[in-house]
């Protein structure tokens, strides 16, 4: 009976906030599957539901989606650089810092962790003049370089907690094997590693690919923006496009949804390891 | 299979120093174990062989090499960790053929050696499967193989038995020491549990805060401990100690004469020392009171209390004296211990 209330308090917690995360997303839904004319209606589910927004959309068929296949190709490409960088950057400096006890290496982490005190929004400028000197505005390395840097200071720390579980007697081990420190790193590190590489790969990825106001700042061509930016443009008229605005956006949110539902189980595991004392 | 000598090792951890000037020779082909309390620089000693720990001062040779600044996988050296270290991503084959991959041996090699690893381990029906899959002593095994398989000059084991259950180390215990009678490897082994020490070692050092107290052969330290830290480490159940004075030729202490081989002054005050086994009880002697009983089975482990010190007594056979009673020690001259008061060192 206990167990019983106690679950039911539980769902009377439970169902309310599930309802508050999925309503926006319902009303995204809402508008993607209906017509111009009925968007706004207000009704909770339109008189005429059609896919015809999404063919729009996939077929360039308007003002704003020009570069539709583009912009998704950038984002793409800039959240699978920033997630691929992230991950080798901190991958290297977690296994320096934790295995090979580099001599300085937590004053470096903790350095790294210290630019979360200055707000990412503070940094935007410096980092546009940053990339205006290296000649790098309106390339997309810039945005894949911006992510990297704030992405990079919490990948190294949770990778490095998670580095710190492994028995140090597996790296003791390895060395009288005749394992060099590289060989370590690939041979017995890398893969006993591998559920916090695909949650922090996963994170950085994600972190990119949803990423607007750095996009928005560095990326300024059409042909170079990703669809996040892409999508802001939709707001420029005094009649936008909000059917085909949210058929993108549900587009847009697939990714990354199916990113994280196929790994699941590592992120779970992954971010919270180092969470609590083992 | 090759020597080992230690020369005045010292290890200092900041400004603590843990080894003071530890010299050892191992022979060729010996098994010698070092047994000591936790802390009292084993496992440092058996580290800085490996290469794992950095020497702060003296020398170690292997083979006459000096190895001092030689990295770890230079030393030809296997080691058997306590945690067994094996690697979770690794099968057994790949455990066990981990150092020669890294080599870069031939893979028909590899195989051949694992083989006949696994043969003599009894792996064989294991070499597919992943660590998790095995239980604790088969994990002890795949360790033992993989230092097995690099035939190297020296073998060391760091506790090895000390996460397997009772009867599991018994087991393992014989395993290892049939091991090193076929394969004659130069052996270092740490443990703490006195009884390995005995039971395995050619030679045991018994070590205590950072120095070696004594070297030698396990009767050798069971029949003439140097010390009382040696008296007291070797043998289960303890060697009983208590303090007393020499008079004439015998030892005065817990109100009643104790017999004694000469060596000591009259007056000295010394620790008198007899084995539990020693203290059999017969028809006439020293009387004392029975506190416990502990049958054994094939022997009887009794704690009798002569004046107010509890000593413990152990006979052959079982014993029908029952809490409170009164019987008979009967300690012979030959078989007791008698150390300075003062020093601890053996008279």
């Amino acid at each position: 009976m206990n167990k019983l209330l106690r679950e039911a308090k539980l769902w009377l917690i439970a169902i309310p906030i599930l309802l508050w995360t999925l309503l926006p997303i319902y009303h995204i839904f809402l508008f993607s599957i209906s017509t111009k004319d009925s968007a706004f209606s207000g009704a909770l589910w339109p008189q005429h539901p059609t896919l015809r927004n999404f063919g729009t959309v996939f077929r360039q068929e308007h003002f704003y989606l020009h570069h539709f296949w583009e912009q998704i190709w950038n984002s793409l490409w800039i959240a699978l650089g920033a997630g691929v960088i992230t991950l080798f950057i901190a991958t290297c400096a977690a296994f320096a810092i934790s295995r090979l006890k580099v001599r300085g290496g937590r004053t470096v982490m903790n350095a790294a962790l210290f630019t979360y005190f200055i707000p990412a929004a503070f940094l935007a400028v410096p980092m546009y003049k940053a990339m205006g000197s290296y000649g790098l505005l309106n390339s997309r390395w810039s945005l894949v370089l911006a992510m990297v840097t704030l992405a990079a200071p919490y990948a190294i720390w949770v990778l490095k907690q998670a580095s710190d579980k492994l028995p140090w007697e597996l790296d003791e081990a390895a060395r009288i094997d005749g394992a060099t420190p590289l060989q370590l790193f690939r041979l017995v590190y890398l893969p006993l590693m591998m559920p916090s590489l695909v949650a922090i790969g996963t994170y950085a990825l994600l972190l990119a690919w949803n990423e607007y106001l750095y996009a928005f700042l560095l990326l300024s061509h059409e042909n170079t923006i990703p669809l996040a930016v892409g999508l802001g443009h939709f707001l420029a008229s005094d009649d936008s496009p909000w059917e085909l605005l949210m058929a993108t956006a549900l587009i847009y949110a697939l990714p990354p949804a199916a990113i994280y539902y196929a790994f699941r189980r590592y992120m779970v595991g992954g971010l919270t390891v180092g969470a609590v004392k083992g | 299979m090759a020597t080992v000598a230690f020369r005045e090792v010292v290890k200092e951890f900041g400004k603590t120093r843990v080894l003071h000037g530890i010299s050892l020779d191992i022979l060729d082909g010996e098994f010698v174990v070092l047994v000591g309390p936790s802390g009292c620089g084993k496992s440092t000693l058996l580290r800085m062989l490996a290469g794992l720990e950095d020497i702060t001062g003296g020398t170690i040779a292997i083979d006459g090499r000096v190895v001092n600044e030689v990295d770890s996988k230079d030393r030809d050296i296997a080691m058997v960790f306590q945690s067994y270290a094996l690697y979770p991503h690794m099968t057994v084959r790949e455990n066990m053929g981990f150092s020669l991959r890294l080599r870069n041996d031939k893979p028909a090699l590899i195989d051949e050696r694992v083989k006949q690893a696994a043969k003599i381990l009894n792996l064989e029906p294991f070499l597919h499967r992943y660590p998790r899959e095995l239980s604790g002593g088969q994990r002890q095994r795949v360790a033992m193989g993989r230092a097995i398989v690099r035939d190297p000059k020296v073998f060391l084991f760091d506790e090895p038995l000390s996460n397997l259950d009772a009867k599991l180390r018994v087991a393992m215990r014989t395993e290892i020491k049939a091991l090193h009678q076929r394969l004659k490897t130069t052996t270092v082994y740490v443990t703490h549990d006195q009884i390995e020490a005995m039971t395995m070692a050619d030679r045991i050092a018994v070590m205590n805060e950072g120095r070696i107290e004594q070297l030698g052969e396990p009767l050798e330290l069971y029949d003439r401990p140097a010390n009382l830290f040696v008296a007291q480490f070797i043998g289960s159940p303890a060697m009983n100690i208590f303090d007393g004075v020499v008079r004439s030729g015998s030892v005065e202490a817990l109100g009643v004469r104790w017999p004694a081989n000469g060596g000591a002054v009259e007056g000295q005050r010394v620790r008198y020392g007899i084995r539990p086994e020693h203290l059999e009880p017969g028809s006439a002697g020293i009387p004392a009171q029975v506190v416990v009983v502990e049958p054994m089975g094939a022997e009887t482990e009794i704690v009798a209390r002569v004046g107010e010190v509890p000593l413990t007594v152990m006979m052959r056979g079982r014993s029908r004296a029952g809490p409170g009673e009164r019987i008979f020690l009967a300690p012979e001259a030959a078989h007791a211990h008698l150390f300075d008061a003062a020093s601890g060192e053996r008279i």
